[in-house]
C-alpha cells in the first residue's frame, strides 16, 4: 500500500453510470469516506480500498427549497428537500431527498430521523446521487 | 457525524498589536454620480493611507503588505492584485502577497499580518482588502467603466466557492447552508418557526439601529422609519409583511447580506514598538483560531466555529465571560446567534431571547455587530472582515460617538466566516 497516485473521481462516476455507489474504506482504521477521497479524515492514512455502499441512510434534518434555492435545473427532481443524511457505513452528508413536498413536509419532519435510500440520477454528461424517502407519507 | 481534525495553536514568538485602522464607506459606487467610476487602487489606497495615518506610520515604515480580495479575476480581471494595487499608495517595490478566502478574507487578513510580525520577519505590516461586490470591470475597458454585478451574475459566481468533484453535482450543500444554522438551532433547542422568525427579525432591527448611526454604513435608515414610510405604525407588522418576504426557509430579505463596494485596512507591529509610532493604546491580538469545512459536510458553520473557538480559548486562556463585544460575519443573519452562543458570549440555548429583548443592540448589555453587520453595514466581501475589526478597534478606543457601547469594551471576539467555509475566531484586547 502506501501513497499512490490514483484517480478517485473518474472511477466513482464510471461506477455510478453502471449503477454502483462506491466509497473508500481506510485499511488502517476502517473509517469510510463517501463521496470517496484520497486519504482518511479519521486517522489520516493514505491507504484506502474501494467498497460498495449499501445505499441505505437516514435523514436527520431537512430544509425545504425556497425562492433562492429552488433552481430550474433541479425541476426534474421535484418534489424534494435538502437534508442531512447519516449513512450506516459512518459518513454523513448534505444531500437532496426526493419525495418531500409542501403537503407532506410536516409529516416527514415529525418522523425524523426517517429512512431514505440512494438513487442514481442522470445529469448532463454524468450521473449523481440523491436520496429518496423509503416510504412517502401521505396526508389524510 | 464525520470526524473533524483539530489544530493546536502555539504562542506567538512576540506580542503583536493593531495600531492603525482605515475603512471606506461601504456603498453602491455606480448608483451615485459622485462615486461612480471608483477603482480598486483608489479604494484600497484610501483605506491603506487612513490606516497608516491612524497608526502614525508612512509607506516607508511598512515592511510588507497583504492584499485580500474574494474574487479578483471576476471583479477586477486581475490575478495578481497585490502587485497591481501597490503602486497606488506609495509602496512600489515593497514585498507583498495576495490571499483570497471569500467572505472570510478580511478576518484572515489579520491572521496573515499578525503571523508575519510574530515570526520576527517584519516589524510593520499593512493588511488590506478591497471588493467591488456591486460593480465589476469590463475586461476590455479601463477600470472606471464598470457594470453592475447583478444578482444573476452573483448567484452564478457563488458556485466557485463549492467543491466541483461532488458538492456542486449533489446540488445540496450550496442550497442548504443558508438555513442550516437556523434549522440546527431550532432542532437542538426546540424553537418554533415563529420564535426563530421573531429572533431573526429583532436581530435585523437591532443591527440596523447601529448602522443608522454609522456614517460608513450602507443602510442608514432604521426599520422603524422604513415601516412608517410604508404606512406601518408597528415595525414588527412591517417586518412580517410582503415588504420583507422569506427568501429562504428561515431568512427574510432583512436577514440576507447587502453586497456592495468597499475597502478596509489595518497596521500591526510588535506591541513593544507601538509607542514609537502612536500615543493610542495598542489593541493586542491574543490569538486567532482557524478551521475549514466544505459545504457537503453537515453543519459547516456550527462545527467549524466550535473548532476555531476551541483553539483560541485554549491558546489564550480567555474566558467567555471576559468578552465585552462580539462581531460575527452575518451574511446569513443567523450567524449572530450561532457565533454568539458558541463563543459563550450568550448563554447556550437562551441567546435567542437576548435578540428579542434588544440586548444585542449597540446600547444593550451584550452588543453584537455594532456597525450593523452584513445585512445593514453592507458586505464588500473580502473587505467586510477588516471593516468589523475597524469597528471593534474604534469601539475599544471609545470613539464611536452616538453608537458607542455603554461599557468601554476591553476584550473583543470576532468570528470570521466565508467561502463554504473558512472560519476564524479572533480574540483581541486593549493593551494598558
Amino acid at each position: 500500500m502506501g501513497v499512490k497516485l490514483e484517480r478517485i473521481v473518474k472511477p466513482y462516476y464510471d461506477w455510478l453510470h453502471e449503477g454502483k455507489v462506491m466509497a473508500r474504506k481506510c485499511t488502517k482504521c476502517g473509517a469510510v469516506e463517501w463521496p470517496p477521497l484520497l486519504g482518511c479524515n479519521t486517522c489520516g492514512s493514505p491507504d484506502m480500498e474501494w467498497i460498495e455502499m449499501s445505499g441505505k441512510g437516514q435523514m436527520v434534518q431537512m430544509v425545504m427549497p425556497s425562492p433562492i434555492t429552488r433552481k430550474p435545473e433541479m425541476n426534474d427532481i421535484k418534489p424534494y428537500c435538502f437534508g442531512v443524511i447519516e449513512l450506516p457505513e459512518g459518513p454523513a452528508v448534505n444531500a437532496m431527498v426526493r419525495g418531500v413536498d409542501k403537503k407532506n413536509k410536516d409529516l416527514v419532519a415529525a418522523k425524523l430521523p426517517i429512512d431514505v435510500h440512494m438513487v442514481i440520477i442522470p445529469r448532463d454528461g454524468y450521473d449523481t446521487v440523491i436520496f429518496e424517502l423509503d416510504e412517502i407519507p401521505k396526508p389524510e | 457525524m464525520n470526524p473533524i481534525n483539530q489544530t493546536t495553536l502555539h504562542p506567538y514568538n512576540r506580542s503583536v498589536s493593531i495600531i492603525g485602522v482605515g475603512c471606506t464607506p461601504f456603498m453602491y459606487t455606480m448608483d451615485n454620480p459622485e462615486t461612480e467610476g471608483f477603482t480598486e487602487g483608489e479604494f484600497f489606497g484610501y483605506a491603506a493611507y487612513k490606516a497608516m495615518e491612524d497608526a502614525g506610520v508612512t509607506p516607508k515604515d511598512v515592511d510588507f503588505y497583504f492584499h485580500g480580495q474574494a474574487s479578483p479575476f471576476n471583479g477586477s480581471n486581475y490575478i495578481t492584485p497585490n502587485m497591481q494595487v501597490s503602486e497606488w499608495f506609495g509602496m512600489r517595490g515593497k514585498a507583498s502577497i495576495h490571499h483570497s478566502e471569500a467572505c472570510c478574507t478580511g478576518y484572515l487578513a489579520l491572521e496573515q499580518a499578525v503571523n508575519a510580525v510574530a515570526s520576527g520577519k517584519y516589524n510593520v505590516v499593512l493588511s488590506g482588502c478591497v471588493e467591488f461586490g456591486d460593480s465589476i470591470v469590463d475586461p476590455n475597458k479601463p477600470a472606471f467603466l464598470r457594470k453592475k454585478f447583478d444578482d444573476q451574475l452573483f448567484q452564478e459566481s457563488l458556485k466557485w466557492i463549492y467543491d466541483n468533484c461532488y458538492t456542486r453535482e449533489m446540488m445540496c450543500g450550496p442550497n442548504l447552508h443558508q438555513d442550516d444554522g437556523a434549522a440546527w438551532y431550532k432542532a437542538k433547542y426546540g424553537l418554533t418557526d415563529e420564535q426563530m422568525d421573531d429572533t431573526l427579525i429583532h436581530m435585523a432591527i437591532n443591527s440596523r439601529r447601529g448602522a443608522a448611526l454609522d456614517e460608513l454604513a450602507l443602510a442608514r435608515k432604521t426599520y422603524e422609519e422604513i415601516a412608517k414610510e410604508n404606512g406601518f405604525d408597528d415595525v414588527m407588522e412591517y417586518m412580517k409583511s410582503f415588504y420583507n418576504p422569506f427568501l429562504t426557509g428561515n431568512l427574510r430579505a432583512s436577514g440576507l447580506e447587502l453586497k456592495c463596494d468597499g475597502a478596509a485596512a489595518l497596521i500591526v507591529c510588535p506591541t513593544e514598538m507601538a509607542s514609537q509610532f502612536t500615543d493610542k493604546k495598542p489593541i493586542e491580538v491574543l490569538g486567532i483560531g482557524n478551521s475549514t469545512r466544505e459545504a457537503n459536510q453537515p453543519h459547516v458553520e456550527v462545527i467549524a466555529t466550535q473548532e476555531a473557538t476551541r483553539q483560541v480559548y485554549e491558546l489564550t486562556g480567555v474566558k467567555p465571560e471576559e468578552i465585552d463585544i462580539l462581531y460575527a460575519n452575518d451574511f446569513f443573519i443567523t450567524s449572530q446567534l450561532i457565533a454568539g452562543e458558541i463563543s459563550g458570549y450568550l448563554p447556550e440555548g437562551e441567546g435567542w431571547k437576548y435578540f428579542i429583548d434588544g440586548r444585542t443592540a449597540y446600547d444593550g448589555d451584550k452588543p453584537i455587530n455594532t456597525n450593523g453587520g452584513r445585512c445593514s453595514f453592507g458586505h464588500a466581501h473580502a473587505a467586510s472582515g477588516l471593516a468589523d475589526i475597524y469597528e471593534a478597534v474604534m469601539q475599544m478606543r471609545g470613539l464611536c460617538g452616538e453608537r458607542q457601547v455603554k461599557k468601554l469594551p476591553k476584550t473583543a471576539f470576532i468570528r470570521g466566516f466565508g467561502g463554504a467555509q473558512n472560519v476564524a475566531s479572533i480574540i483581541m484586547r486593549t493593551k494598558e
